[in-house]
């Protein structure tokens, strides 16, 4: 919690410069993936053994508490916790902070030269390699929670012959949800949050790039927790760990707890550092009236984080308390309550979910006027909308409980709340009219999906606010017609979303761009088979096919293969993305330097990819980012202010030489 | 834009210039982080509180407090909660002494101000691993069991962010507190490390409301 402003260029240029640490050692010898990995293994050995001898402590607890789990995961959930705490010490995260507690100086780690590709591996400070290691990271989550995906649609391509049985559907199951879920949740606040930020409001730093780093290091353990729990049978709650399954479950569930916790402090952090940097590093010029709408939605996105996360931490702590030191947090019979974990987990759980859905529409905001080149209609409309979204989502939560028995009178002011966030989700979509109306729009691939991000998102939303009727919810609650809902919201919005920011960014990002015929390819064959894929659950969903059951009646087959083929189908189409991916990186390297889009945003202003320091000087803002088409636009900023200019900006502190 | 027609001041050149910029947004953003801090950790703590007065008033199976309660010791509670305070009261008392220019006394407040928080960490400790009653013995054990631990997480952090400062503060002239330095580096550097002092004491004084907070719902009513 040590907050810690780094001794950054500011403490020159005369001044003493201190040179990163260790660059003279041998690649062996310094802090990365391998040193994080003996960390880890020494962690995890140590947090056993501490376990093992915590738990005869806590026997006669147990015995006490009759109608509490048996498990006793002390050996288990200390070996991860102190496994991951050697993890981020062997990559050297721990390093600056002794340096601080004995009074040393840090190193200028943030601009040292980290070379080649060996900085991705490493706990490294710059915003860019951060963006990238994010991009690359949760890639990987996806692909992986897509290969699960492919096995709960195999096994439901009967309604009796199994692939699996049901104890394995069920963790197969929570591993994809759970895993989605934390991917989602930073699959564009981490790659263009984290690469953006800075390049998008004119700054050449993030407020603190080791809690950056930090909350990108804190994912790879979440992902390798959260896989481990496939070995100690995974978990049968989904990715919503109700109890009080959750307390009678199996040591998986340890995992889930843990590895959903350590996301959520990644999160927590990665907000946390968004949000100080947004305010307080924006260029001159960069009024609250001109910040670009990725920007807002990252903006409020963090709030949403750094307030609501927190509670999901605490909640999944108190079921670890329980699994391990006996607490009674969630057993009714001994003065707990299931119906606290409900509460606390969709307290965080319904601001999730617009954690998901706005940086979606930040990305296609971003990319509308450029493709229409019209100015984004509506820019206030715009961002009261995503302000709105984000303080009514804190007043919905209670619409998940519907059909769990809450008190009834309840019910109308929760479905209430609900239907009113479409008000400013409304705004949103408005915006994106007005652009659209009477735009001579290019059918780039970012732009084709971001206008089926549009597309699918509507029908998620409409879904939505039909399920927000409690009749419709009591109905439906439990379906495959809810999954359709959610699934059409995040995979058909944020995932959509996602794909045009890297087809529109990887060009900034990398400096190549992705091929175009391929990239047209997966944008047809995936808006088709997504559809094809999630618009049928639908009417499983009315026909009654319940959700995490892996037997059905025969009536579904037919439906259900449909599902299933075009979810392989579906899985091709990513794997085209893939392979366009990994060629348009590593190999065919189409160099692109310059701005293939025409974009007026302050991102592509400077060279691609961008100078280690981002910009040369501390640009001065000139005007709004969107003032496409408009005649004598005055250009978005100058990058070479006169000395003086940047000054006068923080005169006010009596600061000048 | 008038800033565009600014004249620059003598001597400036664009180094200058922007390590100013940026020692200015550090500076704010130092405050802007101990608040939204303080923003986050009350939404920690406040599950804890939902917690507390959910189960409080839900009684399930009349296990709020369950047959055979024993309430946790008051005295040891108090003392530790008045530990708390006291150490908050020092370290504002000491920062208002530095902010006179005395980095002497500020130190001097600021090590017993660390030795008041981990003496606290320690006794809590020891109270958890003393309590009368198991952690399963009722609502109230569950929450007392679980939110003490992240409070002695959340303090000690605390405490090594003091522990910093005053390890940095050892290499800042004691004069550099009274007069403006002769180069901007070094003012630079006295007011970073007044723009964390002074976070630091925000972020402290709050820890101090909460303990007083979980002290009045544990011990007192």
């Amino acid at each position: 919690m040590a907050i810690e402003i780094e001794p950054e260029k500011a403490q020159g240029p005369s001044g003493p410069v201190h040179a990163a640490p260790g660059n003279s050692k041998p690649w062996w010898a310094r802090p990365a993936v391998h040193t994080g990995l003996i960390g880890a293994v020494i962690g995890y050995i140590i947090g056993h053994w501490l376990g093992n001898l915590i738990s005869p402590a806590t026997a006669g607890v147990s015995s006490f508490s009759t109608g509490l789990s048996d498990v006793r995961n002390w050996p288990l959930v200390l070996g991860y916790v102190f496994g991951t705490i050697g993890w981020l010490a062997g990559l050297g995260v721990f390093n600056d902070l002794g340096r601080l507690m004995l009074g040393k100086p840090l190193p200028d780690a943030e601009h040292a030269p980290a070379g080649g590709v060996a900085k991705y591996f490493r706990y490294t400070l710059d915003h860019k390699v951060v963006g990238i290691q994010y991009l690359f990271g949760m890639t990987t989550y996806f692909l992986t929670g897509g290969l699960f995906a492919m096995a709960i649609r195999t096994e439901l391509l009967s309604p009796t012959y199994h692939v699996l049985n049901a104890s394995q559907y069920l963790m197969v199951v929570g591993e994809h949800s759970t895993m989605m879920m934390m991917m989602m949740s930073s699959v564009v606040l981490g790659p263009f949050g984290q690469f953006f930020a800075p390049l998008m409001i004119g700054s050449k730093r993030m407020a603190f790039p080791r809690i950056e780093a930090l909350a990108f290091w804190l994912t790879p353990a979440a992902y390798v927790i959260l896989l481990s729990g496939i070995l100690l049978g995974g978990f049968p709650t989904g990715w919503t760990g109700y109890e009080p399954l959750a307390t009678q479950a199996g040591p998986g569930m340890d995992t889930y707890a843990l590895a959903f916790g350590l996301m959520g402090i990644s999160l927590i952090l990665a907000g946390f550092n968004l949000i100080v940097t947004y305010i307080n590093y924006r260029a001159p010029g960069m009024r609250w009236s001109r910040l670009p709408m990725f920007v807002w939605s990252m903006f409020t996105v963090s709030f949403l984080q750094v307030l609501s996360v927190p509670v999901l931490v605490a909640g999944l702590y108190m079921m670890l308390m329980d699994r391990t030191a006996q607490t009674a947090f969630f057993t009714n019979q001994l003065g707990g309550s299931s119906y606290l974990w409900e509460d606390v987990f969709w307290f965080f759980g319904h601001p999730e979910v617009y954690i998901l859905a706005l940086p979606g529409f930040g990305v296609v905001s971003e990319i509308i006027p450029v493709f229409t080149r019209k100015p984004l209609f509506g820019y206030r409309v715009a961002a009261a909308g995503m302000i709105g979204v984000s303080l009514l989502s804190f007043f919905v939560w209670q619409h998940h409980l519907f059909d769990s028995g809450i008190n009834p009178d309840m019910r109308p002011l929760f479905m209430l709340t609900t239907e009113l966030i479409s008000i400013p989700t409304g705004f949103i979509y408005l915006v994106a009219a007005g652009t659209f109306w009477k735009a001579k729009i290019t059918f780039s691939v970012p732009m084709l999906f971001a206008i089926a991000m549009y597309f699918n998102f509507l029908i998620g939303g409409v879904s939505g606010v039909f399920l927000s009727d409690v009749p419709a919810d009591v109905t439906e609650h439990g379906s495959f017609f809810v999954m359709a809902h959610f699934h059409y919201t995040i995979m058909g919005g944020l995932i959509f979303a996602f794909m045009a920011g890297i087809y529109y960014w990887l060009p900034k990002m990398l400096g190549v761009k992705m091929n175009e015929k391929l990239g047209k390819w997966h944008f047809w064959t995936m808006f088709i088979t997504f559809n094809s894929t999630f618009l049928p659950l639908f009417a499983l969903g009315m026909m009654g096919m319940p959700r995490r059951v892996f037997e059905y009646q025969r009536n579904l087959q037919t439906l259900n293969d449909w599902v299933s083929i075009s979810s392989y189908l579906l899985g091709v189409s990513l794997l085209i993305f893939l392979i366009n991916l990994i060629m348009s990186t590593l190999v065919w390297r189409v160099k692109e330097s310059g701005n293939p889009w025409r974009s007026r945003g302050l991102e592509w202003q400077v060279s691609s990819p961008p100078p280690p320091e981002n910009f040369e000087r501390v640009p001065v803002v000139l005007s709004h980012p969107y003032l496409y088409g408009v005649k004598d636009a005055p250009p978005v900023a100058d990058l070479n202010p006169p000395v003086g200019v940047v000054a006068s900006a923080y005169a006010s502190a009596g600061l000048e030489a | 834009m008038s800033e565009a027609t600014a004249t620059p001041p003598a001597g400036l050149n664009a180094d200058m210039e922007e390590a100013g910029f940026y020692h200015e947004c550090a500076l704010n953003g130092s405050w802007t982080a101990s608040r939204l801090a303080m923003g986050g950790l009350s939404f920690l703590f406040g599950s804890f509180l939902f917690a507390y007065f959910y189960l409080r008033s839900l009684n399930s199976g009349g296990r709020w407090e369950g047959s055979g309660y024993h309430a946790p010791s008051m005295i040891m509670g108090t003392v530790m909660m008045l530990m708390v305070l006291i150490s908050a009261g020092i370290n504002y008392a000491a920062v208002q002494r530095i902010k006179a220019g005395h980095k002497k006394a500020w130190q001097i407040g600021g090590v017993i101000a660390l030795l008041l928080g981990l003496a606290t960490i320690s006794m809590q400790i020891f109270e958890l691993l003393n309590l009368p009653f198991y952690p399963a013995s009722s609502g109230f054990a569950s929450v007392f069991v679980g939110f003490y631990p992240v409070f002695i997480i959340v303090v000690l952090s605390a405490m090594i962010w003091l522990e910093t400062l005053l390890a940095r503060s050892r290499f800042i002239p004691g004069i550099a507190f009274v007069e403006q330095p002769p180069t901007y580096e070094e003012a630079f550097v006295v007011q970073r490390f007044q723009a964390s002092v002074s976070g630091f004491t925000a972020i402290w004084n709050y820890l101090a409301v909460i303990a007083i907070l979980f002290w009045f719902l544990f011990y007192v009513i």
